[in-house]
């Protein structure tokens, strides 16, 4: 079965290239899609261009901005859609993302069985590249105590955007997944739902282009936001193995 | 001399111009409008009643403005919460209708250029 790279990109006119380059190398058993999020540059054109040429890249273009979450949910569901894939990864498209750690992620779902295998910039044997500000480090700190104080499941990095998720995973994804900011939520849904959950160290670099969306007072809205729905997400029924 | 009986009638006026307005103009619908409609209709009939608001307040044991601002708060925190719960429930739609037009329509560009290539091998 093949395997799906989802890359949500809104105005990454800039770095597309370079990311879907350093993609090139993966076997034929990876499918690519591009989900251009309503962008206002020439995101769409560029992604088009590269798909031309490489018959395994998809563009999904999404008529209006609608965020990170939406925009990696219409990956679950391009992948549910064609059903022909088993683990759905997905990648940044700003070139944050070392191509080299996809295959270790699926390595390592299929190894332990795992439901979603998050990349970790911060696990001892990773601790080399972009680590990120230290004002993140500590609400990404945060957000991984929070999560293994409800669940019981130790994460390191919560809000990594290098993940890789299994069927039972994605497939919920695909119905259901937070609209914004969806990492950590998403994570502790698996962790207290008894999905299988594990990081694999991978090395980041700092962004090749765009801008990120969390600044300012942003990051406030950014704490709160995600620390409460984990907390709504706490006092919801279980969904149970059963997915 | 503009008195609050007065000021509650013309109010009462205003909110059923508007709400007349908006559904005639078909940009509010039916649906919300009788809530609009119902508080018009209230704010008429005590301009022109006032007593009845007396009555009721003296009912309701609402003789100082402090429980009043407690209740026309409480009106519209429910008329608010309403609204962001039928927001909610429109942009789950929305999100939905956009995520498949934009998978419909990268079904249709792959299904053309596969009948691009068919109709070249021919």
């Amino acid at each position: 079965m093949k395997h799906l790279i989802v890359m949500p990109a809104f105005n990454e006119e800039e770095a597309l290239p370079g990311t879907l380059a350093g993609l090139a190398a993966l076997p034929a058993d990876f499918d690519i899609l591009i989900v251009n999020d309503g962008s206002a540059d020439r995101t769409g054109t560029v992604a088009e261009a590269l798909a031309a040429s490489r018959p395994n890249v998809h563009v999904v273009h999404l008529p209006v901005n609608s965020g990170i979450g939406v925009a990696v949910q219409t990956g679950y569901r391009f992948a549910a859609e064609r059903g022909e894939y088993r683990y759905v990864i997905q990648f940044d498209a700003d070139g944050q993302h070392d191509a080299a750690a996809i295959e270790p992620l699926v390595e390592w779902c299929e190894c332990y069985g795992l439901d979603l295998c998050v990349g970790s910039r911060f696990l001892a044997s990773a601790r080399v590249g972009f680590q990120s500000t230290s004002a993140r480090r500590v609400g990404i700190r945060f957000f991984a105590r929070l999560i293994g104080l409800l669940s019981g499941v130790r994460v390191t990095d919560p809000t990594s955007g290098l993940r890789c998720a299994g069927p039972r995973a994605w497939k919920r994804f695909a119905r259901i997944y937070p609209d914004d900011y969806p990492e950590p939520e998403s994570l502790f849904w698996c962790a207290r739902n008894g999905l299988n959950v594990g990081e694999v160290p991978v090395v980041m670099h700092e962004r090749q282009g765009g801008t990120s969306s969390i600044y300012r007072f942003r990051a406030a809205y950014y704490m709160l936001k995600v620390t409460m729905s984990i907390l709504f997400d706490r006092v919801r029924a279980r969904e149970g193995r059963a997915i | 001399m503009m008195n609050a009986e007065l000021l509650m009638m013309l109010g009462g006026a205003v909110a059923f111009s508007l709400t007349t307005y908006w559904v005639r103009r078909r940009e509010l619908r039916e649906k919300y409008a009788v809530g609009w409609m119902v508080m018009a209709s209230l704010l008429l009939a005590i301009g022109f009643f006032p007593d009845v608001l007396t009555s009721a307040a003296q009912f309701a044991h609402l003789s100082y403005p402090a429980a009043v601002l407690f209740v026309a708060l409480t009106v519209m925190y429910i008329f608010s919460f309403a609204v962001s719960v039928t927001l909610t429930h429109h942009y789950r739609r929305a999100v939905r209708l956009t995520q498949e037009l934009a998978l419909m329509e990268e079904r249709l560009r792959r299904m053309e250029r596969l009948l691009r290539l068919d109709r070249a091998k021919q």
